[in-house]
C-alpha cells in the first residue's frame, strides 16, 4: 500500500504543473492546426486547378516538408532563419514552434484536400458547368463543399500527428507537456519512469478521443486516400 | 563563387564531409535494422490482432492504441530509462540499442496495421485453393497469403519506411550519433547554424529522393492493380 499512496502523492503534487504543460500543448497544437489548415486548404485547392507551374511549386513545397524530419525543420526555423539577419524572421522559441508546426501541418492538409477534391466525381463539376455555372462558382458551390466532408476523417488523424509532434518542441525549451515532465524529473529524479508514464497517460487522454473520432468519421463520411 | 560563400560556406561543410557521411551511414543502418525488426514484429502483431482469441488480440489492440496515441519522443524516453530497470544488471543497452528497441516498438504497430489490411485484401479463393491442395494453414499463410498481402500494401509500407527514416532523427535527443547528430556536432564546434542544419536537411532530402526512386522501381516491378488502389 505504501507504494500506491507514495505515487498518488506524486500525482497530486505534479498534476497542476503537468496540466500547465498540457494546456501549452493544447494551445500550440490548436494554433498550428488552424494556420496549417488555412495554408493547406489554399494550396490544396490551388493544386487541383491544373495550372502546371503552380503545381510544380506546390509539389516542391510538399517534398521539402515531407522529405525532412520535423525536428530538422524546427532547428532550421529556430536557428537558421534568424541567422539570415532579416528582422521579421528572428523568431523567439514560441513563434518558431508555431511557424514550423503550421508549415509541417499544411503539407499534410494540402495533400488531403487535393485528394478529396480529386475524389469528387467529375460528373458533379461537369453538370454544374453545363447548367451555366462558371469555373469559380462550380468550385465554390459544388466541388469544395463535397470535398470538405471527405476531409474530416483524415483531418482528425492529422490532428493526432500534430499533437504528438509538439513533444519535440521540448528541445527548444517550450514548456509543453514533455518539457514540464522533464523539469519535474529534475526535482524528483527517483521517479523518472513514473513521471514519463504519467506524461504518456496525459498524451493518451488527449489523443485517443481524436483517434476514435477519425475512426467514427471514416464510417460516417467514407475514406479518402491521400498520400499520407 | 565567392558571393555564394557569404550565404553558405561550403568549404566549412566540406571539412565536415566525413562526419556527415558517417551520420548518413548510421541513419541508414539503424533504419534498416528497425525496418527488418518491425516487419517481423509487425507481422506477429497483425496475426495476433486477427486471431479469434480475446486473450491475444485485446492486449495487442491496447498496445497498438497506446503507441498511436503517445508521442515517439516519450516512448523513446520510456525505453531509454526503462530498459535498465527491467533488464538484468549485467546486460546494459547503449543508446543505439535502446534507440533501435524504441523505434521498433514504435514502428511495428504501424507496419502491423498495414500488413493486416494487406492480409484482408487477399482474395478468399487464394486461401481456399491453397488449403484444398493440402497445404496446412501455416504453409498457406507463409507461401500464399503473406507474399500477396505484402505486395498489395507495398506503397504504404514504403511510406511508413520513409517515416521511420525521418523518425531516427529523434534519437539524436538521447545522444545517438546519426545524421542530425552530425549536424549538431558541426554546430557545436563551428557555431554556424545555416551550414550545419541546412546540410542535414539536404542529406535527408537526398535519402527521401532515393526512396522515391526506389518506390518507382518497385512500382514498375509489381505493377498492376495493387498500385491503383492507393
Amino acid at each position: 500500500m505504501g507504494w500506491i499512496t507514495d505515487k498518488w502523492a506524486i500525482i497530486i503534487q505534479l498534476s497542476p504543473f503537468l496540466l500547465e504543460g498540457l494546456w501549452m500543448t493544447f494551445q500550440i497544437s490548436i494554433i498550428a492546426i488552424i494556420i496549417g489548415s488555412l495554408i493547406g486548404f489554399t494550396l490544396g485547392i490551388a493544386k487541383t486547378t491544373g495550372f502546371r507551374p503552380l503545381n510544380g511549386v506546390i509539389n516542391l513545397y510538399l517534398h521539402l516538408l515531407r522529405g525532412s524530419p520535423y525536428l530538422v525543420q524546427l532547428y532550421i526555423v529556430y536557428f537558421v532563419l534568424p541567422a539570415t539577419g532579416i528582422a521579421w524572421l528572428s523568431f523567439d522559441s514560441y513563434m518558431a514552434a508555431i511557424v514550423s508546426l503550421s508549415l509541417y501541418t499544411s503539407s499534410y492538409v494540402t495533400e488531403i484536400v487535393a485528394a478529396a477534391i480529386n475524389a469528387v466525381p467529375s460528373g458533379q463539376a461537369e453538370a454544374a458547368r453545363s447548367v451555366g455555372m462558371t469555373r469559380a462558382q462550380t468550385y465554390r458551390h459544388i466541388v469544395v463543399p463535397q470535398a470538405l466532408k471527405m476531409t474530416i476523417p483524415p483531418m482528425a488523424s492529422i490532428y493526432v500527428i500534430v499533437i504528438k509532434s509538439t513533444a519535440v518542441l521540448s528541445v527548444i525549451g517550450i514548456s509543453e507537456l514533455t518539457r514540464q515532465g522533464e523539469v519535474a524529473i529534475m526535482r524528483m529524479p527517483g521517479d523518472i519512469m513514473f513521471i514519463y508514464s504519467l506524461i504518456a497517460v496525459f498524451y493518451f487522454i488527449y489523443c485517443y478521443p481524436m483517434l476514435r473520432l477519425s475512426k467514427w468519421a471514416e464510417g460516417r463520411f467514407g475514406k479518402v486516400r491521400g498520400n499520407s | 563563387m565567392m558571393w555564394l560563400q557569404e550565404y553558405f560556406n561550403f568549404r566549412l561543410v566540406s571539412e565536415y564531409a566525413g562526419v556527415f557521411a558517417e551520420g548518413i551511414w548510421q541513419t541508414l543502418w539503424i533504419s534498416a535494422v528497425c525496418l527488418a525488426l518491425s516487419l517481423i514484429f509487425g507481422t506477429g502483431l497483425a496475426l495476433a490482432r486477427m486471431s479469434g482469441n480475446p486473450l491475444l488480440w485485446r492486449p495487442v489492440a491496447g498496445y497498438i492504441q497506446f503507441i498511436r496515441a503517445t508521442p515517439l519522443l516519450v516512448q523513446i524516453y520510456l525505453v531509454y530509462y526503462g530498459l535498465p530497470l527491467i533488464l538484468p544488471a549485467g546486460l546494459l543497452f547503449d543508446e543505439v540499442q535502446s534507440g533501435i528497441v524504441a523505434l521498433t516498438l514504435h514502428t511495428s504497430p504501424y507496419m502491423g496495421e498495414i500488413i493486416r489490411t494487406g492480409i484482408a485484401s487477399v482474395a478468399r479463393g487464394q486461401i481456399e485453393g491453397a488449403l484444398s491442395t493440402g497445404m496446412t494453414p501455416r504453409q498457406t499463410m507463409r507461401h500464399i497469403t503473406l507474399p500477396q498481402a505484402i505486395a498489395n500494401v507495398m506503397p504504404p509500407l514504403l511510406g511508413q519506411t520513409a517515416v521511420l527514416i525521418k523518425d531516427t532523427s529523434l534519437l539524436s535527443i538521447i545522444a545517438v550519433f546519426e545524421l542530425l547528430g552530425a549536424g549538431l556536432l558541426m554546430f557545436s564546434e563551428t557555431v554556424v547554424a545555416t551550414e550545419s542544419y541546412v546540410t542535414v536537411a539536404v542529406c535527408y532530402l537526398g535519402i527521401y529522393a532515393m526512396m522515391l526512386v526506389l518506390s518507382g522501381i518497385v512500382q514498375n516491378r509489381l505493377g498492376g492493380s495493387a498500385w491503383q488502389a492507393h
